[in-house]
C-alpha cells in the first residue's frame, strides 16, 4: 500500500534532490539546455559559488532574517495563546474564530498587500501614522535597506504567527488546570506560575515549532518575491532569491542554481534531522 | 485559577483580545477600503484613510476579464494583463487544487494507514523520511524538476504543475493522516478480516470511513497549501493558458504601472476562496495543522 507513494516520492523528491547534485557538478546554462548535453565541470559551479559576494551577503541576510522572524513568532504567538486560553472572557472565543486569517491569504497575495501597506506614495502605514501625528511626511519604507528588511520581516511574521499560536494554544490545553490551583494555593504569583508552570510544560511543543519555523523561514520566498524584489539594491536578497535568481533569470545559470540549493539542502538537513527526531521519538506507538 | 475574575483583570483581557484581533484583522482593511475605490481619488487626498467615493468597477472590469470597462477604466488605454489573465487563472487553480487534494488523499492515507497499522521498519525509514522532506526548501527541488519537466514535456501544462505539487505535499499529508488513522480502534478492522475481508478491503469498507473528519481536515489544508502556491507554477508554466491565480499575481509585480486599487482587488479575489475556507472550516483545519505538526 505503500507503493504508489513511495514511487511519487522517489521520483518527484527523492530523485530530484540526487539530480541537484549531479547537476551542480556540469556545466548547465541556457545554452547546455538547448542541446541537452551537460559538460563535467568538477567543483568549479561551488568555487564560483563560494567566490561570490552576493552569496554570501544572501546567506547572512537570510540569517537576520530567520532570527529576528522567528523571535517574534514565538514571543506574538505565545503572548496571543496565553490570551485566548482564558475562557472566561467571551471575546476570547471570537479571537479564537479568527486565529487563522492571516494563514489563509495566499503568501504573494500577504506579499503584494504589503507592499502597498508600505507603498511611500498610498500606502496606508503612512496614511495611519501621519493621521496619529507619529510622522511628519511620507517615509520611503521600501527605498531604505534596513527598513526593507523590517518591511519584509513584518510581512512573513503576520502571515506565519497564526500556526504558532495553534500549536502553543493545542499545548496550554494539555496543561492540567489543577497545578495552576495547587500554584495559586501556595501563594504563586501569575508571573511565577507562567515561568515555572506554563514556560517548562510548553517547551516540548516550543521546540517543534523552533525547529519547524527556522526552517520555513530559511526558505522564505513568496514575500520577497512580491515585496522587494531583493532590493533596495542588495538589502533583502536571501538565499531562496539567490538560488531563484541564479537559476531561472539570466543567463538561466542552473548549475550555480543546483550549487546553491544543494548548499541550502545541507544546511537544512540539521534541522530536518533534529525535527525527525524530536517527532518521531513520539510517533512511536 | 480562581474562577471570578477581578474586573481590572476582566479589562485587561478585553484589551489583550481587541489587540489580538487588532493583529489578525488589521493588515486586511487597506485591500479592502482600495478595492473599493478608483487610482483617481487614491492618489488626490495621499493621507486620507477612509475613501471618498465607492465604487465597484474594479471588481467588475477583473471578473469580466477586463471587458466590462466602467466610466473609471474608459480614458484607459493600458491596463495590466494580470486582469484579462484572472478568470482563467481562477478556473486553473480550481482544477489543480482539486486534483492535488484528491490525488495527495490516496497517495497519502494508504501510506498513513502503512504508518499507523504496520510495525515494519522500511515503513518507520519512510516515516522519518517523509517528516525530513518536510523541510527539503521547495528551490531545490524546483530545479532539477524544471530540466526534467523539460526534457519530458510537461513544461506549460497543469499536469506537470499537479505532478510536482502531489509530490511536494504528500509527505505532509502522511504526517497529517498518520496519527488520526492510528487513534482509530484496530478492533474493527481485525474483526472485519476474520470474517473475510482483505486487508485493502478492511481498509476500504472500514478505515476509510470511519475516517472521513481526519480526511476532511487533510483536504482542506492540501486544497488550500495548492491554491498558495507560488514557486512549482511559476517555473514550470510561463504560457498564459496554463497559469494559476498567484502566477499571474506575480505578474503584478514587474507590471511597471502599477494600478493599487486594481491590484488591492484582484489581492482580494485571490484570497477569498482560501480565506473563506479556513474560516468555515476552522475546526478540520486547526485539528489537521496540530496533529500534522505535533502528532496529537
Amino acid at each position: 500500500m505503500n507503493a504508489p507513494s513511495g514511487l511519487w516520492l522517489a521520483l518527484i523528491l527523492a530523485w530530484p534532490v540526487l539530480y541537484a547534485g549531479w547537476l551542480s557538478l556540469h556545466e548547465v546554462s541556457i545554452r547546455q539546455l538547448r542541446t541537452g548535453e551537460f559538460p563535467f565541470a568538477g567543483a568549479a559551479n561551488y568555487v564560483r559559488l563560494f567566490r561570490d559576494d552576493v552569496f554570501w551577503l544572501a546567506l547572512s541576510h537570510t540569517v537576520v532574517f530567520v532570527a529576528i522572524s522567528v523571535a517574534l513568532e514565538v514571543v506574538i504567538a505565545l503572548a496571543i495563546a496565553l490570551v485566548i486560553n482564558d475562557e472566561r472572557v467571551w471575546l476570547s472565543r471570537v479571537t479564537r474564530g479568527l486565529l487563522l486569517v492571516p494563514w489563509g491569504v495566499p503568501p504573494v497575495v500577504n506579499g503584494l498587500l504589503w507592499s502597498f501597506i508600505f507603498n511611500a506614495q498610498y500606502g496606508y502605514l503612512n496614511r495611519a501614522l501621519l493621521a496619529l501625528g507619529l510622522i511628519a511626511e511620507h517615509v520611503n519604507w521600501l527605498g531604505d535597506s534596513r527598513l526593507a528588511m523590517g518591511a519584509v520581516i513584518t510581512a512573513y511574521v503576520w502571515r506565519t504567527t497564526p500556526f504558532n499560536i495553534l500549536l502553543y494554544h493545542a499545548g496550554l490545553q494539555g496543561i492540567p488546570r489543577d497545578y495552576y490551583e495547587a500554584a495559586e494555593v501556595d501563594g504563586a504569583s501569575g508571573w511565577s506560575r507562567f515561568w515555572r508552570i506554563t514556560l517548562p510544560l510548553l517547551r516540548p511543543v516550543i521546540a517543534v515549532s523552533l525547529i519547524l519555523r527556522t526552517a520555513f523561514a530559511f526558505m522564505v520566498f513568496d514575500e520577497i518575491f512580491a515585496i522587494t524584489q531583493g532590493g533596495p539594491g542588495n538589502a533583502t536578497w536571501v538565499a531562496a532569491w539567490y538560488t531563484y535568481r541564479a537559476a531561472f533569470q539570466p543567463p538561466f545559470n542552473v548549475g550555480l542554481g543546483s550549487a546553491s540549493a544543494w548548499v541550502m539542502a545541507l544546511i537544512l538537513a540539521v534541522a530536518g534531522l533534529a525535527y525527525a527526531r524530536l517527532v518521531g521519538r513520539r510517533l512511536e506507538p | 485559577m480562581a474562577w471570578r475574575l477581578s474586573w481590572r483583570r476582566r479589562a485587561l483581557l478585553w484589551l489583550a483580545n481587541l489587540a489580538a484581533i487588532a493583529f489578525l484583522l488589521a493588515p486586511l482593511a487597506p485591500v479592502v477600503l482600495a478595492s473599493l475605490q478608483s487610482e483617481k481619488v487614491i492618489q488626490r487626498d495621499v493621507r486620507a484613510l477612509l475613501p471618498r467615493e465607492i465604487t465597484l468597477a474594479n471588481f467588475q472590469l477583473i471578473l469580466s476579464g477586463g471587458a466590462t470597462r466602467g466610466p473609471i477604466f474608459e480614458q484607459v488605454t493600458y491596463l495590466p494583463k494580470s486582469v484579462d489573465r484572472f478568470p482563467a487563472a481562477f478556473a486553473n487553480s480550481l482544477i489543480v487544487a482539486c486534483a492535488v487534494t484528491l490525488l495527495t488523499l490516496v497517495l497519502g492515507s494508504l501510506s498513513a494507514y502503512t504508518v499507523a497499522r504496520l510495525n515494519l521498519r522500511w515503513v518507520k525509514a519512510m516515516l522519518s523520511l517523509s517528516v525530513a522532506s518536510r523541510l527539503v526548501p521547495l528551490i531545490v527541488l524546483m530545479v532539477p524538476l524544471y530540466v526534467l519537466f523539460r526534457t519530458y514535456g510537461l513544461l506549460n501544462s497543469l499536469t506537470g504543475v499537479v505532478i510536482a505539487e502531489v509530490g511536494f505535499l504528500v509527505p505532509y499529508a502522511v504526517l497529517i493522516l498518520a496519527p488520526y488513522l492510528a487513534s482509530l480502534p484496530a478492533e474493527l478492522e481485525d474483526a472485519a478480516r476474520i470474517d473475510g475481508c482483505t486487508r485493502f478491503g478492511a481498509f476500504r469498507r472500514i478505515v476509510l470511513p470511519l475516517a472521513t473528519p481526519g480526511l476532511a481536515a487533510c483536504a482542506t489544508i492540501m486544497f488550500i497549501l495548492s491554491w498558495h502556491e507560488l514557486l512549482i507554477p511559476l517555473i514550470v508554466v510561463s504560457r498564459p493558458e496554463a497559469m494559476t491565480v498567484p502566477v499571474v499575481l506575480a505578474g503584478l509585480v514587474s507590471d511597471y504601472f502599477v494600478f493599487f486599487t486594481l491590484m488591492m482587488a484582484i489581492c482580494l479575489l485571490g484570497l477569498a476562496p482560501t480565506l473563506l475556507l479556513v474560516v468555515v472550516l476552522q475546526k478540520y483545519v486547526v485539528r489537521g495543522l496540530v496533529s500534522g505538526a505535533l502528532k496529537g
